[in-house]
């Protein structure tokens, strides 16, 4: 008989992480204390947007159940605490729910069951629960918004932290692994808790090299999107390097780890400049929309309506964690703006002269230069010529190329984006 | 305070145009080296005014002027600390920031390289330990206008150069970039933060830098006879100032300097005697 595996705190992580288990045939029991959450997951109503949960989950209902009630986890081999830990606006963790809840898992789990840290915690936090309680063992997740259930049924290798790397993992947890059919690294406790900081960081570290060298761009009258490709091609950058230039870093994961970094750096006395300039260059990053508009309608005088296409920090989720256009949003109070959102809600508080748009294109109307700050597929399928027949300008600020330059020049907007200079009308 | 000075009076005049009830003080009114001046100043405020500190013995080149400066400084704070006022404004400068090719910004460390920049920084970090009400410090970066005293290399000399028939010397080819700001952009920059009541540090700058070369050419394109512009061999080297103007964009998203193109076209129409605008 499989292992039954069950999953203490109902996030995102837990949510996606206990359906890509159930979907690799194991018997899965998904525990959180929100009854009404529990009551929705299992009418399969998940609270989160990801492409493919639901239908996973539909297909799934005969291994996967989910419960309120603690007792119903004591049957399980295997017990992750998958609470997605919560950080403030500068990145620090609050890791007292997840403590909490911790205790409440130990309490109940059986003796010779593991317990599983998924969530995100600093190095030496597993360890101090290992000291006393053999159960505890880390897992690193490396979950995606937007993508999760992509990267949750195939992940590319388990990171595993424990307290004998060169032993055998229990026999119930060895075998969820081997399921999904990918390496697992056995290492010590502190080495995985910082592996995932440490991706994280090799992400952020491509991030600011393609933000420094596109916006080099910008000014030189250099395009990025032509460099890219040859960086690709050299083995040593790679064909997946990250290198799409951005609007700073968001989503709160990133964040959270760079603020680690540099907490952990000043702790122990080494260096972290770099990690200090990354973070810098983000907050310069995410303010380019603004300038942009700076530029070319806001210091022009008269009345004016700008249009804001995307509201989430990313397409394909319903985040607004540190979203660059919340950002932007709330740096132009003085100027009425009209907002649309495939996932998301416009919320008055961001600013007082908000509207939400019907559609992309009604947020287009009447504006003097409408800008996308979600690369939504759903943005891709707009005709230039159109939205500028409906626009009272002609600006287009367009940071992730959502649309194709040439159409937009042919419909006469002037366009802007990342990591080229802009064009006129 | 200091509303005879080229920035101080031409405060004075925006703030009188936008509305506003502005008490020019100069020396006449309260000499800030004399010890009665905190007591004085103090008489002087209201509850609710706010208080504009312009005042400085500028360029700051010595151990003297620096002293002064700061018995200056010294003076305003004991009146401030005796008499409150609503709002404080401090006139500071770009000074403060190391010469560097990185882009300044507000969040750039206050590293001066000269007794100028310490006049400044000291004075900043005097008024933030004394003053209880909101305080707006202000870094504008190189100024420009007809009634500027001062003939610090560019616009400024460049025009005076010109008008009088004389050459225009570059410090190597003129390469360095710098950022200008129109006297009258400075005053309206005020007249915002008085409206919103801000506090916290401003760098007061168009965002674009320009060489010096290129500001020679459009001063000297304003005479009818030809001036010549002349390089000189380069001793130093070039050292750019941009500034990231982003947290000024954030303050006033609605605000636009005057272009330099039509500052130095303003400035010379006023210095050959037309009106101000």
């Amino acid at each position: 008989m499989s292992a039954r595996i069950g999953f203490a705190g109902l996030t995102h992580l837990g949510i996606c992480s206990a359906t890509a288990t159930a979907a690799h045939g194991f018997q899965t029991v998904g525990y959180d204390a929100d009854v009404g959450l529990v009551a929705n997951l299992a009418a399969g109503e998940p609270p989160i947007l990801e492409p493919g949960l639901r239908e996973t989950m539909a297909a799934n209902t005969h291994l996967l159940r989910f419960t309120a009630d603690i007792s119903h986890l004591r049957d399980c081999d295997v017990i992750y605490l998958a609470l997605d830990v919560r950080t403030d606006d500068a990145g620090n963790s609050d890791l007292a729910p997840l403590r909490e809840l911790i205790g409440k898992v130990a309490g109940v789990a059986r003796p010779q069951a593991s317990i599983v840290i998924l969530s995100q915690v600093p190095p030496g936090f597993t360890r101090a629960y290992a000291a006393a309680d053999a159960r505890f063992i880390y897992q690193v997740e490396t979950l995606i918004f937007g993508r999760a259930m992509e990267r949750a049924l195939r992940p590319e290798r388990f990171i595993v932290g424990c307290a004998e790397p060169a032993a055998q993992l229990p026999a119930p947890y060895a075998a969820l692994l081997r399921a999904f059919g990918c390496p697992i690294l056995p290492m010590r406790f502190e080495s995985a808790e910082l592996a995932k900081i440490s991706i994280n960081m090799c992400l952020v570290a491509s991030v600011g090299v393609a933000n420094t060298m596109a916006e080099l761009c910008e000014g030189v009258g250099a395009d990025w999107s032509e460099i890219v490709p040859a960086l690709k091609l050299d083995a040593r950058i790679g064909p997946k390097a990250y290198l799409a230039p951005g609007l700073g870093i968001a989503g709160g994961n990133l964040e959270r780890d760079l603020s680690t970094v540099v907490r952990l750096s000043g702790e122990h006395g080494t260096d972290c400049g770099i990690v200090k300039a990354w973070i810098a260059n983000s907050t310069h990053r995410r303010d380019w929309a603004l300038r942009r508009l700076a530029e070319t309608v806001l210091e022009k005088p008269g009345e004016l309506v700008i249009g804001v296409l995307g509201l989430a920090y990313k397409e394909d989720t319903a985040s607004t964690k540190n979203s660059p256009s919340v950002a932007l949003i709330r740096n132009l109070r003085p100027v009425p703006l009209q907002a649309y959102d495939p996932a998301v809600k416009v919320d008055s508080a961001w600013h007082p002269q908000i509207s939400g748009a019907a559609s992309a294109l009604a947020a287009c109307d009447g504006a003097a230069a409408v800008v996308i700050m979600t690369p939504w597929r759903e943005f891709r399928d707009l005709d230039p010529a159109t939205m500028a027949r409906r626009m009272s300008g002609k600006v287009l600020i367009d940071p992730y190329r959502v649309l194709d330059p040439a159409a937009c020049r042919a419909a006469g907007l002037a366009y802007h984006t990342l990591g080229r200079p802009a064009e006129a009308a | 305070m200091g509303a005879n000075g080229f920035v101080g009076g031409a405060i004075v005049r925006h703030l009188r145009a936008i509305g506003v009830a502005a008490l020019p003080l100069s020396r006449t009114d309260i000499d800030l080296l004399q010890p009665d001046a905190g007591e004085k100043l103090a008489a002087r405020l209201k509850p609710d005014d706010a208080f504009l500190f312009v005042s400085a013995i500028a360029p700051c080149r010595d151990h003297d002027g620096l002293l002064r400066n700061l018995t200056m400084v010294r003076a305003v704070c004991a009146g401030l600390e005796r008499a409150s006022a609503a709002h404080v404004i401090n006139i500071s400068s770009d000074a403060v920031y190391a010469a560097s090719e990185e882009t300044v910004s507000e969040r750039t460390p206050a590293a001066p390289a000269d007794l100028h920049g310490v006049m400044h920084a000291t004075r900043e970090v005097m008024l933030r330990g004394s003053i209880k009400a909101p305080l707006a410090i202000l870094r504008p970066s190189l100024l420009y206008g007809a009634a500027d005293p001062h003939n610090g290399y560019g616009p400024n000399r460049f025009r005076r150069l010109a008008a009088e028939g004389k050459e225009i010397t570059l410090f190597g080819g003129g390469e360095e970039q710098r950022d200008h700001v129109f006297i009258d952009d400075v005053s309206a920059v005020v007249g915002l933060c008085l409206m919103h009541r801000s506090q916290g540090v401003l760098n007061i700058a168009t965002g674009r830098s320009v060489a010096f070369r290129h500001i020679a050419d459009m001063v000297a394109g304003k005479f009818a006879q030809p001036v010549k512009i002349t390089p000189t061999p380069r001793r130093n080297p070039i050292v750019h100032r941009h500034f990231d103007v982003t947290d000024r964009v954030k303050a006033f998203p609605r605000f636009a300097f005057t272009p330099l193109e039509q500052g130095l076209a303003r400035v010379h129409q006023e210095s050959l005697g037309g009106r101000r605008g």
